[in-house]
Formats: C-alpha cells, structure tokens, sequence
C-alpha cells in the first residue's frame, strides 16, 4: 500500500506554509486571524506555479482516464468500472474504501483536523452501451474515445487528488470524501449521488461535482427538470374503419402538435425539448405501438407542475378521443435548488477561473449537483478541459487547458478547506 | 517424455492474476538486485503507442517501480509515432542508431537484438507496438515468473481468443499462422516445444545472459528461431508462459500472412539443418498436440494422424490383370 499522507501535523503552521512561506518565517500569525480576502490572494498567486507542476504529474490522472474509460459503464452496470475505482482508492491508500448499496464507490484521505469532509464527486456512468467498443486513443496533445470526456475524465482526475495534493505539498485540514457515483444519468435520475447524501455520516463543508468538460462551466444551481415518455398503444380490437383512424405513428404526430400548443412563458425561463420517438419498422406496416421521450426544464417548480398535468390532461383527452392507450410516465424529476451567485463559493470559484486564465459560463445543471444542494451542502459542478464529439464514439478531450481545469479543482479545495468559501 | 517433461505445462505456465501484487513483485526484485529493461520494437504506430508508453510508464515505472529503463526502438516511422512516444516520457532510439558498426538492416528482430545492447537490463521484455487494449499485465505477467524462479530464463504471452469464449471452451489461443504452420511444425519435429501455447506471440521477457548468446533473425522468424536456439541449448526447463488474457489487435490480412510464413519457415528449416534433422531426417511424429483451456487449467490434445499411404495403382497385380483381361 502506498500511504500519501503518513502524519497529522499541527494545524496552524501547515496551513500557514501552503500559501505563503514567507508570512511562516516572518510571523507566526494563527490563520484565524488572516481574513478571507487574504488567505484568497495567497492562493491565487500559486495557481500558474500549480498549473506547471500539475502538467509535469499528468500521468496521474492521465492513465486512470484511459483505464476506467476502457471499462464499458452504462447506467445501471457500472459495477466493473466502479470496482475498478475502489481497486485505486485502495492503492492510493485512503481511509474507507467502500462500495454502498447504491453502487457508489468512496473513500476519505484524511485531513489533519477531520471533523469536516470536503465533498467532491464524479460520476462513473456512461452513456455508451458496452457493445461499442471501448478504445481509448492517446495522441500528443488530445485523448479520444467514447465517455472520455463524460465522464471517465472527471473520474480520474477525482481518483487523482490525493497524489496530486502530495505532490503539491498540500495537506488538507478537512477530510476529502471523495465519490464515484452510480446511477446518476438519464432514466437513473441521480439514484447513486442522492442515496450518498442520505447515508453520508460525516458533515461535509461543501461539495464539488467534477465533469470532464467543459473548461469554465461553472454550475451552482439545479435546474427544475421533468423528464418522461409517453407510450402509445393502438389495441388489438382497434376499429380500423372509424372516422380518423390510423397508425400509431399519426397519432404520435397528432400528440406531438397537441403538445406544442402548451403554452410555454418566458419568465420563469422553461423549455421543452422532444428527445426521442421510436415508432415502426418497416416501409408499408403501419406499426401499432410507439413512444415518445420529453424534457422540461424550468426556473419555476410551478410551471413544471402545471405542465405536467397539462401533458396528463392531454394524454387523456387524446386516449379517449382516438380509442387508443396512451400513458405518460415520468422518469425523472427534479426541483429547483441553488446557491446565490453572491455566495462566497461561486464567489471564489469564479476567482479561481479568472486567475488560472479561464472564462467562467454560468450554467445551470441537471445532474449530481442538484442532489448535493438538494441535500444542504453548498456546491458547485467544474469542468476540466475543452472537449469535441460530446457523446460520440470519437469523444476527444484536449489536453493543453487541461492542466488549469485540474489547478482550478485543487485550489478550490484548498480554498474550501480554508474557509473562504462559507457564508 | 520423461516425467519432469510430462508436468512442464503445470509447473511453467501462469495466469497473470498470480502477480496482482505489485508491491511485493517490486521488493523481491530489489531484494534480487535486478534491473528491468523495457521495449518496444516501433514502425509508424502513432495510433497506439501514445497509450502504450502512458500506462505503461506511469503503473510500471511512476506508481510501482518495477521497470527500471522504457525504450521505444524505432525502424525509421514516417508518422508521428516518434514524437508520441518521447512526449509520454519514453527513451527513444533509431534502430540505425545503435551499434553503427555493424550496420543497419531494418526489420523488427533488429531492433530487439540492437536493444540488447542498447538497454542496461539484465532483464529485457519486449512488447508489441500493436496492443489497442494495453495493460500493465502485459509486462508484470512476463516478468514475474523471471524475478520469482531463478531457473526460468524465457517467458511467452499467450492470450485466449474471445471468439470461441462461448461454447465455455477456450481453444489454444494461437493465430491462423500458428495453428496452420507452427503447431504442425512442432508436433513433428519438436513435439516438447508444442506445448508453448503461443510460439509467434510477440510478447516475451528474458534474461541477457541467454539473449546475448542467441543469433537474431531480423524478419519473422525472430520468435520462432528464439524458441528452436533456446531449446536446443538450454532444454524446455528454462522456458515458462503467462496467460494475459485478452490481446485486441488488428487483423492481418491473407497475403502478409503468408509472407509471415514463409520468414518462419526459412527459420525453421535453417535450424534443422544446423541440427541434422534435415540431412539424417528422424521418424516423424505421428501425434499432432493442441491446447485447452478450461477454468484455468491448460490440457493438452493429443489426436494421433497417421497419413498412411497406399502404393502407385500400377504396382497392384490386380489393377495391372485388369488391364490385360479387357
């Protein structure tokens, strides 16, 4: 086993000394008694000097990116790819590696002090089912392959912060809990991240959703999401000579214009978007079954109710008018939640980005980050580096911005740790 | 066979996962005081060596450091392959480089004989450019057996053939040029030798002090003439092999193989030659051997083939009473 952190020193000088060895020598001033603003510039000077050695210690996240991104991981069956996380939280010598009943895996590295933990999780499925081949390619300056982006990067960089807080010389106050988590995309509707939350013993400070790309997201609120698919089933006894009667693929259509009759307002600020229809398979069949994927996000919880029981409604009238069986299920839903964009989190995250010469894009998300805020904790969702083909098989992550986006995630966590980031 | 021969399949063959603990690997070799050289024969493979020389540096050099020197040696790459390899952290050389006195053939056995110089090793494993699905077993499963069995001077890949995986029975694991021409070979003339599941695999680690004393076909009888040379000098004892499960890599088509076995017979027939097999031919064997893997367990198939042969028509008095009655 390898063990990174092998003692506890004492708090004050070591905090001390991570920021500014000068002040070590010159004072010995309890960091208690920096302010914030401080403690913060001490950081931010350390960032292009991060930025090198991070690029020098690549391989440490590099080669896990490419051996996790290798293992097939769908939703629902990322058990190889999450006993392979476990394997390094092993190697790395943390406190508690685990496999939860969700599937999640986790482990802690202990901090000096450990009465909090500082959250950062990275979800190890895929969108990719494991019949297409896995390959992974490693060029100079970019890596290509199916989910390197979404999310086998994150995955690996998260896996990486123990070596890399070695290598940098930085020993955490907090515990660092970190997570891969299950069960977090589509259908799945965040099931690992949440169950997480709920079992999770130690308080956590903060949490920090890790995503492959892209370099500058900057997410800290959830987006109100509803998403659901209505199937169509035109019956056995269907009276094919009545008045309008036809194949489900008509009806279908028929549905889709009734849909978009629903008024949609501009404020609060809500889309609906049609993300699959699957109906027939043939040329001259008319086929008696189909279906119909939907999302709506929304700023307003109210309008995604209202919606939803438009959408009923709609379903309703249009079974009993046609004499076909329509049903809507929802598979995922999801309230609004978030931190304000004055909260000394995004405060200092949006510090980080513009020191370390990245571009901060607010965007809201609809992934884990809603179930870490959700749960109570201030959070917000990075990305790593710049990436091309989202959720194609030739997925490529570039390899140069990605020593800042892993800079950005460190000196967050040391920022948390240091107690910039609460209210 | 002898009973020592009868049981070389158990006691020499091993599955990788015997080596998961690299920690322990990395302090008998310590303990050892050996040092391992690590390469890679190179021409214009810039789509796999990027990956090849990241994990493989960084598990096997950086996370446990149990390969001591990570060489590429290249037979001149037009591509980019050069440029990959040296910004993942890899030593990289021309093959025309090295021992410029002797000359410059070009051809992958050149490249692992000029390694022998080139590299400070007393252990040199060598690994095919080609592997799409690289894995640092690839090189703890051939060195371990070396760090762990003085005895054990040379160590084969072998892989299973996921194809077949299905009917639950994993035939030998050769490629076509190994069942069509090596197998045969060997049944008939080196029937000990068969039981090396994957003679042309182009992974294999070993000692210097055998390699340094064994000539080098430059072309594709690199493997096959390691196999006969050792054999011949050293007997069966020395060699072990290292299931590393799946290899994926890309398909050759007809004709290459072909050329492939037409390098491996010329090898093959100059050996016997050398070693009067050719001039004062033995009877030939009659058994053909093949391999199985069960749940672990290697088995050796052994089908008797006797091309027995009947005479010219002409010398049978009746074929020949036949003609003159009509």
């Amino acid at each position: 086993m390898v063990t990174f952190i092998s003692t506890t020193k004492t708090n004050y000088s070591v905090k001390l000394y991570k920021f500014t060895p000068e002040a070590l020598l010159q004072t010995y001033m309890p960091v208690e008694q920096i302010d914030s603003e401080t403690l913060l510039s001490g950081l931010l000077k350390e960032i292009p000097d991060r930025i090198e050695k991070i690029r020098e210690k690549r391989d440490a996240f590099l080669t896990d990116a490419v051996l996790l991104g290798e293992i097939p991981s769908p939703t629902y069956a990322e058990d190889n790819r999450i006993r392979a996380v476990l394997d390094r939280f092993r190697e790395n010598g943390l406190d508690n590696p685990t496999i939860d009943e969700f599937g999640n895996a986790s482990a802690q590295l202990p901090g000096s002090d450990g009465q909090s933990s500082i959250l950062v999780m990275a979800h190890a499925d895929s969108v990719f089912s494991p019949e297409v081949r896995h390959e992974i390619q490693v060029g100079s300056d970019s890596i290509t392959g199916p989910g390197i982006a979404d999310n086998a990067l994150g995955l690996a960089a998260m896996i990486s912060l123990p070596r890399i807080l070695k290598d940098l010389g930085i020993q955490l106050r907090d515990n660092l809990t970190l997570v891969a988590n299950a069960k977090s995309l589509g259908r799945a509707n965040l099931e690992g991240a949440n169950g997480f939350l709920e079992t999770m013993s130690l308080p956590a400070r903060a949490g920090i959703c890790v995503e492959g790309s892209t370099l500058g997201r900057l997410s800290y609120s959830g987006l109100g999401t509803l998403r659901g698919e209505i199937t169509l089933q035109v019956p056995s006894d269907y009276d094919w000579k009545r008045f309008g009667a036809a194949g489900a693929i008509s009806h279908l259509t028929s549905l889709v214009n009734q849909i978009r009759e629903i008024a949609i307002p501009k404020e609060p600020k809500t889309k609906l978007v049609f993300g699959g229809l699957k109906c027939g398979s043939s040329y001259n069949t008319s086929p008696r079954q189909g279906s119909l994927r939907f999302e709506i996000t929304s700023e307003g919880d109210e309008i995604i109710g209202q919606m939803e029981n438009n959408l009923n409604d709609i379903c309703e009238q249009f079974s009993a008018e046609t004499g076909t069986q329509v049903n809507m299920e929802v598979v995922a839903k999801r309230q609004n939640c978030g931190i304000a964009f004055t909260h000394p989190l995004v405060k200092t995250t949006r510090s980080i980005m513009q020191e370390a010469g990245i571009t901060p894009q607010v965007d809201p998300s609809t992934g884990d980050l809603n179930a870490l805020i959700l749960g109570g904790l201030p959070a917000v969702t990075l990305g790593l580096t710049t990436a091309e083909n989202l959720r194609e098989v030739n997925e490529t992550v570039h390899l140069d911005p990605l020593y800042a986006g892993m800079a950005q995630l460190v000196t967050l966590i040391q920022a948390i740790d240091q107690g910039i980031c609460e209210e | 066979m002898s009973m020592n021969q009868e049981t070389w399949l158990e006691r020499n063959t091993f599955h990788h996962g015997a080596f998961w603990d690299l920690i322990k690997l990395v302090e008998e070799k310590e303990k050892k005081g050996l040092k391992i050289s690590l390469c890679i024969p190179t021409l214009n493979e810039e789509k796999t060596i990027g990956k090849e020389v990241l994990i493989l540096r960084s598990e096997l050099m950086e996370r446990y450091p149990l390969v001591d020197e990570f060489a590429v040696i290249d037979s001149g790459s037009e591509d980019k392959t050069l440029e990959v390899a040296s910004n993942y952290g890899a030593d990289v050389y021309l093959a025309s480089d090295i021992l410029q006195e002797v000359g410059n053939k070009r051809g992958k056995g050149e490249n692992l004989w000029k390694a022998i110089h080139q590299l400070k090793g007393d252990i040199i494993c060598y690994v095919d450019a080609d592997i799409s699905n690289i894995h640092p077993r690839f090189v703890y499963g051939l060195v371990a057996p070396l760090i762990q069995r003085d005895e054990i001077t040379y160590v084969k890949a072998f892989y299973d053939r996921p194809l077949n995986y299905s009917s639950g029975l994993r035939p030998s694991g050769g490629g076509r040029v190994t069942e069509i021409l090596t197998r045969p070979l060997f049944s008939l003339f080196y029937p000990e030798l068969s039981q090396i599941i994957q003679p042309l695999s182009g992974e294999y680690a070993a000692r210097r002090e055998v390699l340094e004393k064994i000539p080098f076909p430059i072309g594709y009888g690199v493997e096959t003439s390691h196999l006969l040379d050792l054999y011949e000098l050293y007997g069966l004892e020395t060699f072990a092999q290292t299931d590393l499960d799946r290899r994926v890599h890309r398909n050759q088509t007809t004709n290459a193989l072909g050329k492939m076995s037409f390098g491996i017979l010329q090898t093959f027939f100059n050996r016997l030659h050398a070693q009067g097999k050719l001039d004062q031919m033995p009877d030939l064997e009659t058994f053909y051997r093949r391999f199985e893997v069960e749940d672990g367990n290697y088995r050796q198939l052994v089908q008797e083939v006797v091309e027995e042969e009947r005479p010219p028509m002409i010398e049978i008095e009746g074929y020949r009473n036949r003609e003159t009655s009509s």
